[in-house]
Parts: C-alpha cells; sequence; structure tokens
C-alpha cells in the first residue's frame, strides 16, 4: 500500500511539473508581448519602465504603463476565463466542442451590451471609460451570457445529441446578431457609434479603469470554478453517477453556469467576442496535462489560455510592422485546426 | 411454515413505475410490484424488452419518482432518505458507455469516493487503499494508469463496477451490466458480481437479457411478465413453469431440463440413431436442428443413422452412404426424398 501511495504521489508530480513549465512561460511571453508593438522599446528599457519608472523615459513608461502593460493584463485574464469558461461548458455538457463563442454565450453577452448601451445610449453616450458605466456595461453582458446559458441548459435536457445541440447553439447565436442589428438600424448615430465602437474591442481598448473591474470579474469567476472542480469531476460520468454520487445536481449546476456567465460575460464586455480559444485550450490541457481531473485542469486551462491569448497578441502585432489584425481572426485561425482535429479524432475514439 | 428472513434490504410491495407527466397525471408503465431482496443476494430482473426493468431500476436508484406503492430501504420508506444518504447505501452502474479521454482507471474508481472525501475531493490514505482493493476487487490490477478510453468494453464495465464499489454501498444497482459484452465478458461479470455478493455480503440488483448467466449465477429472479412481477430462486420459477411466460412467442419455449430457451421446430420426419459418447449427442442436436426426430426402436423410422466417430453411415431404402462430417451427413438427410 504504501508503494502504492508513492506512485500516486508520483504520477501528480508530472503532472506538476508539466503545470510549472506552463507557469514559467507565462511571465516570459508576456514579457515578449510588452516587447512588439508598433514603437520599438528594447528590453532594458521595458524593465526600467516597469522597476525604475523615475528613471525612465517618460513617453515610454506611458506607453509600457498604460498600453501595453494593461493590454497584456487583459490578454492574460481573456485566455484564462474563456478557457476556463469553455472547461466547465465541455464538461457540463459532456460535449468537446461546447464553448462560450460556439453555444452562443457570447453573441448573448453582447445582446446584453447592446440592450444596455442602445437603450440608454443618450445616457451613456460616448463615454464607456467610467468606472461605473463599465460595471454596467459588465452587468448587462453576465446578464445576457446567463439566459442564452439557461436556454442551452433547457435545450440539452430535451436533446441528447451534441451535433444537434451545436447547431442549435449556432442558430442561437445568429438570431441574436439579427436582433443586435434590429436594435442597431433603430438607433440614433451618436448611439450606434458608441456601440461600434465596443463591437471593435480588442485588448488594446480596455483601459486601466476597466481592468478595475475585469480583474476582480475574472478572478470571482476563476474562483468558483477552482470550488467547483470535484462537482465537475462528477459530471464526466453524467448527472445519473452524478446524483448517485450524493451531488446535489442543481447546486452544483449553479456554481458552474455562475462562473461561466462571469467570465464569457466580462471578457465578451471588454474585449468583443473572442471565438475558438474556449474550445481549444481545455483540450490542449487535457492532452498535455494527461488528465481528466479539474484540480489540474483547471490550473491547466488558465496557463494555457493565457499563453495562448499572449502569442495571438503578439501575432496580431505582426512584428516588424506598423498595422495590427484583429485579435479574435488570430484566435480563430489559431483556434479552428485545434476544433476540426477534435472533430476527426472524435468520429473514431472518444468524446471529452 | 414461513422460510423467508425478516431483514429485507429492498422492499417493495404494490409499487408503481412510470413516467410522471403534467398536473398529476401519470403514465404508469408497470403497477402491482410486491419483490424484495436479501442482505448478501444477487437478484437478476429478467423480462421482456420494454416491460420496465430499466424504468424499475432507475425508480429504485431514485433517478425516477416512483408513481405509487411503498419502498422501503432497511425498513424505512424510501423518502426518509436524502441524497446524501442514499449515496452511503446504494451505488449505481449505468449501461451506458463512458467516453472520456484521458480520465485514468484509478482517476475514474476514486470518484467513487466521492461521498466521503472533502469539498475538494482530496483522496486520503484510507480512500487510496479502498480505491486499489476496487480495482483489485474486479480483476483489474495493474490497470490503475490506463486511460479509460483505451479499454475494451469488459475491461470498462469492470471499472465502472469498480467504481460503485469504491463507494463501499451495501445496495448496487446495474442497469444491463452485459448489454454490451461478448459471451466470455458476460459470464465473468456476473461471476465478479456473485462473488461480492457472496464475500462482500452485498445486495446486487442486475438487469440483463442473458437468462442463462442469470439462471447460472443469481440467488433470486425478479420475473417481469406481462399481468405480474413474480419472484423466487431460478430454480423454483423454473419448476413452476413461471419462467416459460416470459415470452409471448408461439416458436419459443423453455427446455426445464436444459435450463435455456430453444427455437420449437416442425418435426418431419423420424429417424433411428445408434451410436454412443459425446458423438452421440451432437448428432442428435444436429438432426434435430434439421427437423428430424430421433426415436427409439419400438418406433418405425425408413432413416437409420450408424454413429462410429468419425464417420457416420446412414441407411435409406437399403441404401448406404458414409460421410466424414456432420455438415455432408445433413446436407444428405436434407435431399433424401422420403
Amino acid at each position: 500500500m504504501a508503494q502504492t501511495v508513492s506512485s500516486i504521489s508520483n504520477l501528480n508530480t508530472r503532472e506538476y511539473r508539466v503545470l510549472l513549465i506552463f507557469a514559467f512561460l507565462v511571465p516570459l511571453i508576456f514579457l515578449l508581448d510588452l516587447l512588439v508593438g508598433s514603437y520599438y522599446i528594447s528590453v532594458p528599457e521595458i524593465l526600467n519602465a516597469i522597476f525604475y519608472p523615475e528613471r525612465a523615459n517618460d513617453q515610454v513608461v506611458l506607453i509600457i504603463s498604460h498600453f501595453r502593460i494593461p493590454k497584456a493584463i487583459t490578454a492574460i485574464l481573456s485566455g484564462a476565463a474563456l478557457s476556463v469558461a469553455g472547461l466547465q461548458m465541455q464538461t457540463v455538457f459532456r460535449n468537446p466542442l461546447a464553448g462560450p463563442y460556439i453555444l452562443g454565450v457570447s453573441s448573448g453577452a453582447s445582446l446584453g451590451v447592446a440592450l444596455l448601451v442602445l437603450g440608454t445610449g443618450g445616457l451613456l453616450g460616448g463615454s464607456l471609460v467610467s468606472i461605473a458605466s463599465s460595471w454596467g456595461i459588465v452587468g448587462a453582458a453576465w446578464l445576457g451570457s446567463g439566459l442564452i446559458l439557461l436556454l442551452i441548459v433547457i435545450i440539452s435536457a430535451r436533446i441528447k445529441d451534441i451535433m444537434t445541440i451545436l447547431i442549435l447553439g449556432i442558430l442561437i447565436s445568429s438570431a441574436i446578431s439579427s436582433v443586435v442589428n434590429i436594435l442597431q438600424y433603430f438607433s440614433n448615430e451618436s448611439m450606434l457609434k458608441s456601440f461600434v465602437v465596443w463591437t471593435m474591442g480588442s485588448l488594446g481598448s480596455v483601459t486601466n479603469v476597466q481592468l478595475a473591474v475585469l480583474f476582480p470579474s475574472v478572478l470571482a469567476g476563476i474562483l468558483i470554478a477552482f470550488l467547483s472542480s470535484k462537482f465537475l469531476d462528477a459530471f464526466l460520468l453524467g448527472e445519473n453517477y452524478a446524483r448517485s454520487m450524493g451531488m446535489n445536481i442543481l447546486f452544483a449546476r449553479m456554481m458552474v453556469f455562475l462562473s461561466t456567465a462571469i467570465l464569457a460575460g466580462s471578457i465578451t464586455a471588454f474585449c468583443g467576442p473572442i471565438g475558438f480559444i474556449g474550445i481549444a485550450v481545455p483540450h490542449i490541457a487535457r492532452m498535455t496535462l494527461q488528465t481528466a481531473k479539474h484540480s489540474l485542469l483547471v490550473p491547466g486551462t488558465i496557463l494555457i489560455g493565457a499563453l495562448m491569448m499572449l502569442v495571438s497578441d503578439i501575432i496580431s502585432q505582426l512584428p516588424g510592422s506598423e498595422s495590427t489584425l484583429p485579435v479574435n481572426s488570430v484566435t480563430a485561425l489559431l483556434g479552428i485546426p485545434i476544433v476540426i482535429w477534435i472533430i476527426i479524432r472524435n468520429k473514431n475514439t472518444a468524446r471529452l | 411454515m414461513n422460510y423467508d428472513q425478516p431483514d429485507k434490504i429492498i422492499d417493495l410491495a404494490n409499487f408503481s413505475i412510470g413516467y410522471s407527466g403534467r398536473a398529476n397525471v401519470h403514465k404508469v408503465v408497470k403497477s402491482g410490484i410486491s419483490v424484495y431482496a436479501l442482505k448478501g443476494e444477487l437478484v437478476a430482473v429478467i423480462g421482456e424488452n420494454g416491460i420496465g426493468k430499466s424504468t424499475l431500476l432507475r425508480t429504485i436508484s431514485g433517478f425516477q419518482p416512483s408513481v405509487g406503492g411503498d419502498f422501503l430501504l432497511y425498513g424505512k420508506p424510501i423518502s426518509t432518505y436524502r441524497e446524501k444518504d442514499l449515496a452511503l447505501l446504494m451505488s449505481f452502474v449505468s449501461t451506458e458507455i463512458i467516453r472520456v479521454s484521458n480520465l485514468s482507471v484509478f482517476d475514474l474508481v476514486s470518484l467513487g469516493r466521492y461521498p466521503y472525501t472533502n469539498w475538494f475531493g482530496k483522496l486520503l490514505e484510507e480512500d487510496i487503499f479502498l480505491v486499489e482493493e476496487a480495482i483489485s476487487a474486479v480483476g483489474l490490477r495493474g490497470y490503475e494508469y490506463r486511460m479509460v478510453n483505451h479499454l475494451s468494453d469488459g475491461e470498462r464495465q469492470k471499472v465502472m463496477i469498480a467504481r460503485s464499489l469504491a463507494q463501499n454501498t451495501d445496495i448496487i444497482v446495474l442497469d444491463e451490466p452485459t448489454a454490451f459484452l461478448d459471451l466470455s465478458n458476460k459470464y465473468e461479470i456476473v461471476h465478479i458480481l456473485h462473488q461480492l455478493a457472496r464475500e462482500k455480503e452485498k445486495t446486487i440488483l442486475f438487469s440483463t437479457h442473458d437468462l442463462t448467466t442469470a439462471i447460472a449465477e443469481s440467488d433470486r429472479l425478479w420475473l417481469m411478465l406481462g399481468a405480474s412481477v413474480e419472484q423466487g430462486a431460478p430454480e423454483d420459477l423454473i419448476l413452476n413453469g413461471q419462467i416459460d411466460s416470459i415470452f409471448h412467442s408461439k416458436h419459443l419455449y423453455f427446455d426445464r431440463e436444459k435450463g435455456d430457451f430453444r427455437i420449437r421446430k416442425l418435426t418431419k420426419r423420424d429417424a433411428h440413431v445408434n451410436g454412443e459418447g459425446i458423438a452421440l449427442g451432437w448428432t442428435n442436436k444436429a438432426l434435430t436442428r434439421n427437423g428430424f426426430k430421433v426415436v427409439d426402436s419400438t418406433v418405425p423410422a425408413d432413416i437409420t443413422i450408424i454413429v462410429d466417430y468419425p464417420e457416420w453411415t446412414v441407411i435409406h431404402r437399403s441404401r448406404q452412404t458414409k460421410f466424414d462430417s456432420l455438415l455432408s451427413l445433413c446436407r444428405h438427410l436434407n435431399s433424401l426424398d422420403r
């Protein structure tokens, strides 16, 4: 028995070692992300600007502290949040292709924001920068994504087929986009402008003021996900097994959906819809960690998600060029091959 | 005189199963179920497709509300138990194949410790010991770090049984645990269940379509028939003829001597068979399948077969023909005219 205990701890150290490698890579890529941009700043200058701002060039400090650091932090937060949201959805729906973007949770968040901005456009105007309006936007996004999640839960209780649910999710997304379009059609010029500016949102558009809202929101969502890891493990076997092991299904589901709505809603509220990170990252985590235990998968997806978004951000800067690509195009181009691989592999082997 | 022991673990009285519809209108699948199970018994639930075996087991497991009657668990109504308490008394194995990649046998079985571990599911030394013990009990020692989706169907079903063992409940309910398995795995799984009932004194309920294994290994059958649900030792139900009424088919009958269902054949012709040993028995079987009735020498027959393994001789209208296999013998017999 002593032997089995030690072999189990050995196995876990292997997984922790993989996590450690990812944890080491995140600050490295973070620094690399600070390095790229339309204006060249060298590594010593960056470190100087961070640690001794009084000795550094004012302009460099401004660029680093007001643009590049918030953008890189936003990349980490959005990557982590979308990936953890995707992981939880994949486990609870027992569907390898579930994710906040593909099942319409992100578009639910946009609908919430659209209703707020276009409905109260006169009040908020273009001033989406104040902390009060930031909370308003994030709250509307939470409500929107929560509503769509609820709808998907109701659908998936009746329909078991993964592909059908997926197609319905895509239809829901399209329907919501149409509603948002209609809202835009009926709104006046200034409201429209502030909404369009929001839809073009990217990692770079998140200000330090908005970060003050985004950061605690993502932290709360991730904390709930950590607390749900035992529930999530039980969900792997399906709800009947989970219930037969004494799990309170309703409570567990509420925890998971609360976390998912907060995570996907917050990111969509500030960065606009970012696709395919939420689907792809959990699979990379399962593959690299070789485990299905959520106590390891949650930290794994946080780290890998952060890395994926940082890399996407670096690619979107088109190093060596002055122009930038929309980050959601980059994540799509990175994520879609992984999704295709999942679909092909899924045909002959496992589900999750 | 009453030989029944009083310690009924599961006791159903006038129990009804079904689905609850709108406004308290129930769709009753089956009613008037009065059966029970004792401690340490392996109980097989037998019946035609669609008669409600799954519904009954799912209702007992608490996944579906009952629609009437009494269900006593350890003498107390089931409604007095909370879900958390039930998880310590009863575990469940479904017919569904679990397809989760990167889930090791150890991790899946350790999920059985769910009701005992803390909020984060941390396994203590005792939990790890029980998980290892459960894996050994189903004969999968050494498979701990294999991934579940790389196992065969039979091995995967054993893992699911190990999970329910790790849950350490006195009752295990299994819904068609052998549904997708080949013959040898079917026997093995039912045999494992039999041993668990014997050695660990667990009360095990399982539904199955495989009568032969159910009759050979289980202590009690719950026989779900069209009009009623009967129970008893398999042999009792065979002797009193109740097992005959499982399948409402003219072409099927229960062979009481051999303990299995057979297809009724119309016999066309009589034949005499002379010979001895195993070869004689199998020759008779082959003849029966081909519609011949083996009769003794007091009854006249125009065909005589002499078994002298590995050779057969057919005498028909004083013509002798020799054969080296039953296959060619049967082909010849079928071509004979009256």
